[in-house]
Formats: C-alpha cells, sequence, structure tokens
C-alpha cells in the first residue's frame, strides 16, 4: 500500500505543481545554492563550517519537497488578498529606509508617516499634521536624547535645530 | 541563599524606575492586547528596541509587562465583540460571548481578569521554585543532551504551530540556515558574509523578529482592508468588584487551570492558545453540573480558559530561563533581549545571574498584582480601547519597527534585514507557513550547531554518542515521533 501510494505521488509531480508551490520550489533552489557554496568551504574534517549548512539545507529540501507532494492544502486561498495595498505600503518603507541617509530619521519620518497616514485613510488635517510632526519628534528624543541612539542624520542636519532636552535622562 | 535572592530581586523589582516600566508595560499591553490582531509577540518584538541602553533587568520589566498585560488583555474583545483581541484568547469566546449577550460582559472581564491574576501569579511561582532545580538537573548535560534538546525544541514547535508539520519544519530549517550566516563559532571561518562587514557577526536576528512579526504583520493587515477593519463597542462594562458567589466559583477553576498552564506552557512550543483549550477542555470535563452548561456563558469557562493562557507565560519561562530553549515565540524574542546585553539564558544562568533572575521572577508576581488592580478598576476604559481606528496604529507600527531595527547598532543595514525578513514572513504567511519555527530555529541554530559538531568530534564522527546517553536517546527519540506521527497517521488516512 505504502509502495502503491509512493508511486501515486510520484506520478503528481508535474510543471503545473511546481508553480502552484513556489515557496517550496524557491527554498529547494536556496538549499542547493547552499549546498554548492558550502561544499567550496575549506574541510580540514568531515565536521567543518560546510557541514551545518549543508546538514540543514537537506533537511529544507526533504521537508519542501514533501510539502509539495503532500499537496500543501494549508495554504491560503490567494484569490481573497488584494496585493495592491501591501505593495504599496512596502513600496513606501523601501522609499523610507532609501531616504534616511539624505533626508536624516527626523524628517525622513514624517513625510513617510505623513504619507502612509494619508493611505490609510486619515483624511482630517489636524490629524495628518498634529501625528506625522508629534510622533517622529517623540521618538526622535526618546530614542536620540533619552536613550542616546545614533539616529542617522539628513545630509544637512535640521533635527540638531531641535532644542535639547534639559535633562539627559538614563535608564 | 534562596532567601537572600528573593529579597534582593525584591528590593530591585520594587525600585521606582522598575515599577515605573511594569506599569508602562502594562498599559501598552493591555492597549495592543485589546485590539484584535495585536499580538503579544508582535508588540514586543516591536518595542523591544526600547530596552537596548536600558539595565538589563529593567528591560525585562517593560517586556513581562507587556507580555502579561497582552495576554490578559486578549480577553476583553474576545467577550465584547467575539473576536480574541490575541490567540491565546481564542477559548474565551465560548462562556465570554454569551455572557456579553446577556448583558453580562462587565462581570465576565472581571471574571476574566481574576482568572488571570490567579493563572498568571501561580505560573511565577512555579517558575521561581522548579526552574532552579530544572537548571541544577541541566548543569550536568554535555554537548549530547543540549544537541538533542534543540532538536527537541524545533520539532515540537513545528509540530504545533501551524496545521502543517512539513512547513513548520522548513520555516524551523530556514531559521537554522540563517544563522550560520557569520562567523562560523568553531573554525573561525566567515560564511556567507559577502565581505560585507555587518554579517560578520551573523544576520541581527532581533532585525529578523521584527521583520516577521512586525512588518509582515502590516503587510497583512493592509492585505485585508485596513479602512473597513473597525469594531464598536458601547457596553457599559463598569463596575469593580466580582461577587463573592462567583469568587467561589471561579477560584478552583482558576488555580487548576493555573496549574495545568503551567505545564503546558512549560513545553517548548505550546503556547498560550493551546493552554487554555486544554485547560478549558479540562474543565469542561471535570465540572459535570455546570450551569449554565459550558458554552452558554458559564464564568468557571471564562476562569478555565483565562488562567489557562495567562499561566502559560511563567511556563514558557521555565525551558527558557533554564536550558535557553524558549517556550514560545514571545520568550524567543525575551532571549533576544537578553542577549543584546550579554546575558546567557541557560543552566549557567543560575549561577552567573542570580540577582537578575530574581528580579524577573519577583517582577513578573507584581506585574500579575498590578494587572489584577488596572484590570479591576479600568476594564471600563480598556473595553473602549478596541474602537480605536487601526489606520492611526498601523503607520505608527511600521515606523517603530524601523526605529527598531535601527536602534538595534545604529546603521541601515538592519533596516533593510527587518525589511526582508517582513517580506519573506508575509509571503510565507500567504502560503500557510508558520513563523514561530523560524524564530526558534534561529535562536537554536547555534546551540544546536556547536553541540552536534563537538558530539561528532569527540567521538570520532561516530552518532553512537547520542545513544549513548540515555537522556539525549530518549529525547531524539522524542522528536523523531513528533515529526513521525503526523506522517503515518496521514499515511493511515
Amino acid at each position: 500500500m505504502v509502495k502503491q501510494r509512493i508511486a501515486d505521488t510520484v506520478d503528481r509531480v508535474s510543471v503545473g505543481m511546481l508553480l502552484s508551490h513556489p515557496l517550496s520550489v524557491g527554498f529547494i533552489l536556496l538549499s542547493l545554492v547552499v549546498i554548492y557554496a558550502a561544499s567550496n568551504f575549506p574541510n580540514d574534517s568531515l565536521f567543518g563550517p560546510s557541514f551545518f549548512p549543508i546538514l540543514t539545507s537537506v533537511g529544507i529540501i526533504v521537508f519542501a519537497a514533501a510539502d509539495m507532494l503532500n499537496g500543501g492544502e494549508t495554504e491560503l486561498e490567494m484569490s481573497d488578498i488584494d496585493v495592491r495595498p501591501p505593495t504599496v505600503v512596502l513600496g513606501l518603507l523601501v522609499a523610507y529606509v532609501l531616504a534616511i541617509p539624505i533626508l536624516g530619521f527626523w524628517v525622513g519620518s514624517m513625510l513617510f508617516l505623513g504619507v502612509l497616514l494619508y493611505y490609510s485613510g486619515i483624511r482630517s488635517p489636524l490629524l495628518l499634521v498634529g501625528l506625522s510632526l508629534g510622533v517622529p519628534t517623540l521618538l526622535f528624543y526618546v530614542f536620540g536624547r533619552i536613550f542616546l541612539v545614533r539616529l542617522p542624520e539628513a545630509i544637512i542636519p535640521v533635527s540638531r535645530l531641535l532644542p535639547q532636552l534639559p535633562l539627559v535622562v538614563g535608564v | 541563599m534562596t532567601v537572600d535572592y528573593i529579597v534582593q530581586g525584591a528590593l530591585n523589582a520594587t525600585d521606582p524606575l522598575a515599577v515605573g516600566l511594569m506599569i508602562l508595560g502594562i498599559l501598552l499591553g493591555i492597549l495592543m492586547g485589546s485590539i484584535p490582531g495585536m499580538t503579544a509577540t508582535m508588540t514586543i518584538a516591536v518595542l523591544l528596541s526600547f530596552t537596548f541602553t536600558m539595565d538589563p533587568a529593567n528591560g525585562m520589566m517593560l517586556l513581562l509587562g507587556i507580555y502579561g498585560g497582552a495576554v490578559y488583555a486578549g480577553s476583553i474583545p474576545a467577550i465584547l465583540i467575539r473576536t480574541p483581541g490575541t490567540p491565546s484568547a481564542a477559548a474565551t469566546i465560548f462562556d465570554g460571548y454569551p455572557l456579553s449577550q446577556r448583558g453580562e460582559a462587565g462581570r465576565a472581564i472581571r471574571v476574566a481578569t481574576i482568572a488571570s491574576f490567579v493563572g498568571g501569579f501561580i505560573s511565577v511561582l512555579a517558575l521561581m521554585f522548579f526552574s532552579p532545580v530544572i537548571a541544577d538537573a541541566a548543569l550536568n548535560f554535555r554537548s549530547p543532551e543540549f544537541f538533542a534538546l534543540a532538536v527537541f525544541g524545533l520539532t515540537i514547535i513545528a509540530s504545533v504551530s501551524g496545521d502543517s508539520v512539513t512547513k513548520g519544519m522548513v520555516s524551523g530549517l530556514l531559521g537554522m540556515l540563517v544563522a550560520t550566516v557569520g562567523i562560523d563559532p568553531i573554525t573561525g571561518y566567515h560564511r556567507f558574509t559577502f565581505d560585507l562587514p555587518a554579517l560578520l557577526t551573523g544576520v541581527e536576528f532581533i532585525a529578523v523578529m521584527i521583520g516577521l512579526f512586525g512588518i509582515a504583520e502590516g503587510l497583512r493587515k493592509y492585505g485585508q482592508g485596513i479602512k473597513t477593519d473597525r469594531e464598536r463597542v458601547d457596553q457599559d462594562v463598569s463596575g469593580a468588584l466580582p461577587s463573592l458567589s462567583d469568587l467561589r466559583a471561579i477560584l478552583p477553576v482558576s488555580a487548576g487551570g493555573g496549574i495545568l498552564g503551567s505545564l503546558i506552557g512549560s513545553i517548548p512550543g505550546a503556547g498560550g492558545d493551546i493552554a487554555a483549550f486544554i485547560t478549558y477542555n479540562e474543565a469542561t470535563r471535570w465540572i459535570k453540573d455546570a450551569v449554565p452548561s459550558f458554552g452558554d456563558g458559564n464564568i468557571r469557562g471564562v476562569a478555565a480558559a483565562e488562567s489557562g493562557n495567562n499561566a502559560s507565560t511563567g511556563g514558557a519561562l521555565i525551558p527558557t530561563l533554564t536550558l535557553g530553549i524558549p517556550g514560545d515565540s514571545v520568550s524567543a524574542i525575551l532571549i533576544g533581549a537578553l542577549l543584546v546585553h550579554d546575558v546567557n539564558p541557560g543552566p549557567g544562568l543560575y549561577q552567573d545571574e542570580p540577582e537578575l533572575l530574581y528580579t524577573i521572577f519577583v517582577g513578573f508576581l507584581l506585574i500579575y498584582v498590578f494587572i489584577l488592580v488596572f484590570g479591576l478598576l479600568g476594564a471600563n476604559y480598556w473595553a473602549r480601547l478596541i474602537n480605536i481606528p487601526k489606520q492611526f496604529l498601523w503607520p505608527v507600527i511600521l515606523l517603530l519597527c524601523v526605529i527598531g531595527a535601527i536602534a538595534l547598532r545604529g546603521n541601515l543595514f538592519d533596516a533593510w534585514i527587518m525589511l526582508g525578513s517582513g517580506v519573506l514572513g508575509y509571503a510565507m504567511r500567504l502560503r500557510g507557513y508558520p513563523l514561530a519555527p523560524m524564530v526558534l530555529g534561529l535562536i537554536l541554530a547555534p546551540i544546536a550547531e556547536e553541540n552536534l559538531r563537538r558530539s561528532l568530534e569527540l567521538s570520532n564522527g561516530s552518532p553512537d554518542i547520542f545513544l549513548t546517553s540515555p537522556i539525549a536517546l530518549i529525547i531524539l527519540l522524542l522528536s523523531v515521533g513528533t515529526i513521525l506521527l503526523p506522517a503515518v497517521r496521514a499515511l493511515r488516512e
């Protein structure tokens, strides 16, 4: 019975099945690349630096393949999900991180928050301006001035114009 | 000796700054836990960056406050709008929502508060008195036992956190693979670093966690439609104390739920949701004469579920602190918080940092006392938190994710790692992969690799070293069983 089941499972392998499991295929390909790269590591013994990455990659291949052959019924119905909003939000996040070295944390965060709040449906000008100015300024003081975290500055460091706290509080 | 540590821990935990951080953490936890979709894991991952420059004990007070507060507050929307604030409050719906429909939401919330306190308090007592014994025994563990424990932690979390064991294992192994980036712990060889100095110390796993639990969840929420995602609560839940008859009815159930929940919580991977369902189920089995019956609005049902899920918090810290194996995804992040301060969870912690440990224990007890007080006095206010529109919250949360990643080492590289992890996590969530095993894999990989290679070097490559250690053998057999059992069941079906 088990033999028959294995034969049936092998019969099910097709291009369509591979396309319907993009993550599993991606993980298997990544593992193959890792095995190739790790096999070029210098190994003085069998249990050198390549041993664990190869072992882990083999495990990923085995379980990802088993998942594909199982049918992966736990996958969500993709048609229920609108991928446009997450793509826009991700684009904003990427633009924000790219802009931080130019605009600095303070100004960059104000712009990011303002645009994202607007995209999220906030239309009140008072809320938009208040939150976009207030939250980054508060975080700037908490992290930059109280926790003394070195936050990225702009090419023109406008955040230095912000008044200093009267007392540095350490926790 | 232990009494001295308890006294010292009490002194540290009652320091005004520590108490202030506990209260702040509880309020943040209640705020996020009351809002459906904002889990304790996500809240702690996003706010972890606030603790980087704090003293480790103070940082833990803030994080444990969030943890306890969020797990407790998850019951509020479960009772009021039939939507659990956190996954661990799912079982609270069974009796909490029918009570709310009868106009007794305030009574249900007060019962949930008392039960949360009893369950949480018992679990912290269990942590305080049993964990030193486990840590003491674990001091005798050598490489084979630690390797076996790491494998066991991974397999059990893969099997319980999601619908598919294979997907869970892929997720966990992927985390392990990511953890191999950086300098090889034994030979010092640079693995997959691409000559980038930022990768020499490996991928910052806190950045990965923020990405997996913050960014990925945010993208998912936007994908589901954040603009329509709004609830409305207008019920009056004022009043502070439950009646004596209610107290008499719920205290034994809560105590039982506290003990059982602590036990379940201490199993790696079995978090608050599983603990709550099991304690609820046990309550329905043991209490035969329930009036009204369970599922129709019995306060003992609420008490069983809430004591169970809150008891899992202290239980989850038992393997986390004694063995370095996270009990759930929150405790995995707590390990990260300790590692930032060069504090390594594991049996050595009980010898190296007893004062910190007892500060955590006493502080966590105090946190549950505060939860009791705030829960009873502020129920009417917490219930209104559900009305906060999420359009305000998610943009701020995403901003906090970025600043959290930057604050790790003060560079943007970690922000890119976080974004990459967020995209991966989002894609994995869409395809049904659980993320908790990935985080566990990241944490367990160094333990597993170092101890596996050391064991095999010691035995000249022979795997017999794992068979000659009875403890390692038993743990490995349990791990194999955890993987094979669902497969055998599937084959039979």
